[in-house]
């Protein structure tokens, strides 16, 4: 295989098209896998990787497949989450504009691995030029024999289907995009069933994320064994790191998993501009709890972020430098939720307005220690009581931010 | 029916024992044990988003929803430690702090669950300093039903049953985060024959009915149940009534009827047709006896019935089968039937005996039926045949014992005054007054079903006694006391049926 085939992501924009993709040696692994492997072994190799979820939840996708029933008549489904809303997270849609058929190619070993027929990507609203390109690369891949009924010629047949969302964070939650693309309501569903035994329209199901199922050819075609050395034992692979708000270089970084916080921050991405100094990151989309500057040599994986506190989750850092006020960090973070909030269970559906009203009346005539207290109790009832991760995802951040800068919020808010 | 396999488990240290696939909230009733609930309802699928039902169960780190837990051998349940009582009180502060607290011009206060739920679990002072979202109050959403949208809790039953009972889906949630609120389609009221339903399951103030707003309190009503007499079905239902009997217009005493659960018979719903039934409780009741159409001032009803009984001794016993027809009908009770029978049958020895009920209308797909009458079946096993009323057989007559108003139903107007005006001696027995009244030679007030106890079988076989609901008007009595009352005085003995 090319060494090309090493990094998801292509440098250049202008090299996402189906020749240039198997000039690289694309395609391989999907052949390999159809041609000479059995489903049992494709799952078994992934699960070797330990390719741990991409979206933010980071459960190991060979296990995920592992739970789809085997023995069942009746549709099976493969559902790719493209609704990529994390604030601070734009990783997938660079995959989708520079190596979709990455994407196609993961969607076929997956589909093939789990004797799937028919597979969804649901894409993010907003991704109208990406979709377009999307839809380019799936009619390529189907003239070219990667899709459809006789996928490279074998037993094996597969179709994708494109679906586009209506903007809707909670899309992105794996049950409330079943909903969506069953054209109902986007809202999650109370869970047991997980989708893998009962999914889209009522069918086991597979649900991954674009850059999890992306990275599906590497295993195959590299094997496990290389795929654990790019990153780490309990956490295989390189991860898109999306690095935005103070740094010189903001950009998507393809990185081993693992790499220091610190070292993406500082060297990679230019570290704060000129006179600026770090105050906070948020090391994993908006939803996971902020770092204080003297917490950032930490590895960029699953379990060291759980350890100190915070989470990996999609792996966006968002780089907070001195001058932008905490309480004004606290408020977008407070609208963000309260505005995404689907509605639909209790406490996420006023805890989170609730909290957006107190921050709103914090910046527009201030208040005392108590008022922070109530914010911090307010995403305590939150957390942990919701239907969706969307109540911890709110709650974890919201009270991170006003316990770890409590003195500069206290200050903030005097009057 | 093949027994269920039966799950042990333990909730707040009492053993308790249920069917396989029973989830968490219903094995803890089983066990004494009351879980707070808004969105879920036995009738409708789960949703698990109002979050009240949170318990602790062993060996999970998370609170768990009782709704949608599926008991398994050996859980442990804990649903009062200090971890789910606090969850208790954060769901219900956030629901408090988006409540306009209109409970003094509520109809649900008395009756509701957030109003209970704050007094069992709640009880904490208001933290919420922030404005209120304001939401429409009186949003009239079709039926007769009233939308309060600052009331709502948007437990979302009103939209499911809407979905999966009725199959009608005129309900939806619209808009998102705090700005959700339930409604209707553009020009698509709520428009089904199960509508008021969507009252009874509403858990809080947010649907109300016209037929019941402001009308009275919760508290000052007395419940009790009964079946429906509408229909074949005979659907369990609750009679909601205060003391007395109206005197001025516009009073009521029978406020509403409600549904009641019987998972043999209706499950957990009735149609709209029962639950307006509340109004003939009270409505166009007949309140005394009549001679000739005119109120007979000073003759009681025992008085009155010694005529009756004077007219059939009249007519000599080998002419009886001829001379004396009866028409009956399926709203009395299997108890009244088989008195019926012993009198009417076996003791005078009569065969002229028809049966006139309501006209069959339009059965649908859930409860209704076509029979618009509550014990036809009834009938059958008194041991009658379902003989429809023969105006040739009426005319003939010398004596006629008519019960119920519905023989008006059966014949022309015209045809039917000139057949009865050649009867000598006839008398109405009935709860309602109707165009016999004045052809009657006496019309005697007899008690609803809903003032009566007895048994209904109902269309599939169900057997359902049911006791009384509401007191008989003053001067109104069972047809079973009727029928006792008649056998003595001619000296017949209705055996063990007589109830006297």
């Amino acid at each position: 295989m090319p060494e090309s085939m090493d990094r998801l992501l292509p440098v250049d924009d202008a090299s996402w098209g189906l020749e240039a993709y198997v000039s690289r040696g694309g395609y391989a692994a999907a052949r390999q896998a159809l041609t000479s492997m059995a489903p049992a072994d494709v799952i078994a190799e992934v699960c070797r990787a330990v390719l741990r979820g991409r979206g933010g939840a980071g459960f190991p996708a060979g296990t995920k497949w592992g739970f789809v029933p085997q023995n069942v008549s009746g549709p099976k489904y493969l559902c790719v989450n493209a609704d990529e809303g994390e604030p601070g997270t734009f990783k997938d849609r660079l995959i989708l504009l520079r190596a979709p058929h990455a994407l196609i190619e993961g969607i076929v070993i997956a589909a093939f691995a789990v004797g799937i027929p028919k597979a969804f990507i649901y894409v993010r609203g907003e991704y109208a030029l990406i979709s377009e390109r999307l839809e380019a690369a799936i009619a390529e891949a189907r003239a070219a024999g990667y899709l459809g009924p006789r996928v490279l010629g074998t037993d094996f047949g597969l179709e994708i289907v494109a679906h586009h969302g209506a903007g809707a964070y909670i899309c992105g939650e794996e049950t409330a995009l079943l909903e969506s693309l069953e054209g109902r309501r986007g809202q999650p569903r109370v869970k047991p069933p997980f989708p893998a035994v009962v999914g889209l329209f009522r069918s086991p199901t597979v649900i991954n994320n674009v850059e999890t199922l992306a990275a599906v050819p590497q295993i195959i075609g590299r094997g496990a064994g290389w795929f654990l050395g790019r990153g780490l034992a309990k956490d295989g692979g390189t991860r898109l790191f999306s690095v935005s708000g103070a740094v010189r270089r903001p950009g998507v970084y393809e990185l081993p998993v693992g790499t220091p916080l610190r070292e993406i921050i500082e060297v990679h991405a230019g570290g704060p501009p000129e006179g600026r100094r770090i105050k906070a990151v948020v090391p994993g989309g908006l939803s996971a709890p902020v770092l204080k500057p003297e917490e950032l040599d930490l590895p960029m994986d699953f379990d060291s972020l759980a350890k100190a506190g915070s989470m990996l989750g999609s792996a966006g850092i968002i780089v907070i430098a001195d001058g932008t006020p905490i309480l004004d960090v606290l408020h977008v973070t407070a609208r963000f939720y309260a505005h995404e909030s689907c509605g639909k269970c209790t406490p996420c559906r006023i805890g989170t307005a609730w909290i957006l009203k107190v921050v709103e009346r914090l910046r527009r005539s201030g208040g005392g220690p108590a008022d922070l207290d109530l914010v911090v109790r307010l995403a305590g009832g939150i957390k942990g009581r919701t239907l969706c991760p969307l109540g911890d995802a709110a709650a974890l951040p919201i009270q991170a931010l006003v316990t770890k800068f409590r003195s500069e919020l206290e200050q903030a808010v005097a009057r | 029916m093949t027994e269920a396999k039966r799950v042990r488990l333990t909730i707040d240290g009492r053993a308790v024992e249920v069917a396989e696939g029973t989830n968490v909230l219903k094995a803890a009733e089983a066990a004494g044990v009351a879980i707070p609930h808004f969105c879920y309802h036995p009738g409708l699928e789960i949703e698990g988003s109002c979050r009240m039902c949170l318990v602790e169960i062993e060996g999970l780190p998370k609170l768990e929803l009782a709704c949608s837990t599926v008991v398994r051998e050996g859980l442990v349940v804990r649903t009062s430690t200090e971890r789910v009582r606090t969850a208790r009180k954060d769901v219900l502060e956030f629901l408090l702090a988006e409540h306009p607290l209109d409970c003094p011009i509520c109809d649900k206060a008395g009756e509701c669950r957030l109003q209970d739920y704050y007094d069992l679990h709640g009880l904490t002072a208001g933290r919420m300093i922030e404005a209120r979202e304001r939401r429409e109050k009186k949003r009239p959403i079709g039926r007769g039903l009233i939308l309060d949208r600052e009331r709502c809790v948007l437990c979302t039953r009103c939209v499911r049953f809407l979905r999966q009972v009725t199959r009608t889906g005129e309900l939806g949630v619209f808009e998102r985060s705090l700005r959700s609120e339930v409604g209707t389609f553009e020009g698509r009221p709520v428009d089904n024959d199960y509508s008021g339903n969507l009252v009874d399951i509403c858990p809080v103030g947010a649907i109300t009915s016209e037929d019941f707003r402001f009308k009275t309190r919760a508290w000052f009503l007395t419940r009790k149940p009964s079946v429906c007499p509408h229909c074949g079905r005979g659907c369990a239902v609750v009679v909601e009534s205060v003391k007395g009997y109206p005197l001025a217009a516009g009073e009521r005493r029978v406020y509403r009827v409600t549904a009641r659960e019987n998972a043999a018979v209706n499950g957990h719903w009735i149609c709209d047709l029962g639950r307006e039934g509340r109004r003939e409780i009270d409505e166009g009741r007949l309140t005394g006896v009549l001679r000739a159409g005119a109120p007979a001032k000073g003759l009681s009803w025992r008085t009155a019935l010694a005529e009756v009984a004077a007219s059939i001794r009249s007519v000599p016993g080998p002419d009886r089968t001829a001379r004396i027809a009866v028409v009956l009908n399926a709203r009395l009770t299997s108890e009244e039937l088989a008195q019926a029978k012993r009198l009417f049958v076996d003791g005078l020895g009569l065969d002229r005996i028809s049966f006139a009920g309501r006209k069959p209308g339009r059965a649908d797909s859930l409860l209704l039926t076509a029979e618009r009458m509550p014990n036809d079946r009834g009938v059958l096993e008194a041991g009658f045949p379902p003989r429809p009323p023969a105006l040739a057989e009426l005319s003939t007559a010398g004596v006629l014992l008519v019960f119920g108003p519905y023989l008006a139903e059966h014949f022309e107007a015209e045809a039917l005054q000139n057949v009865l005006a050649a009867v000598p001696a006839k008398f109405l027995f009935t709860a309602h007054s109707g165009p016999l009244d004045r052809l009657a030679t006496l019309a005697f007030p007899v008690a609803h079903p809903a003032e009566k106890s007895g048994t209904y079988v109902n269309i599939e076989g169900v057997r359902q006694p049911f006791g009384r609901a509401v007191a008989p008007l003053p001067s109104a009595v069972a047809e079973g006391a009727i029928f006792d009352c008649l056998a003595g005085r001619l000296g017949l003995n209705l055996g063990e049926s007589d109830v006297r």
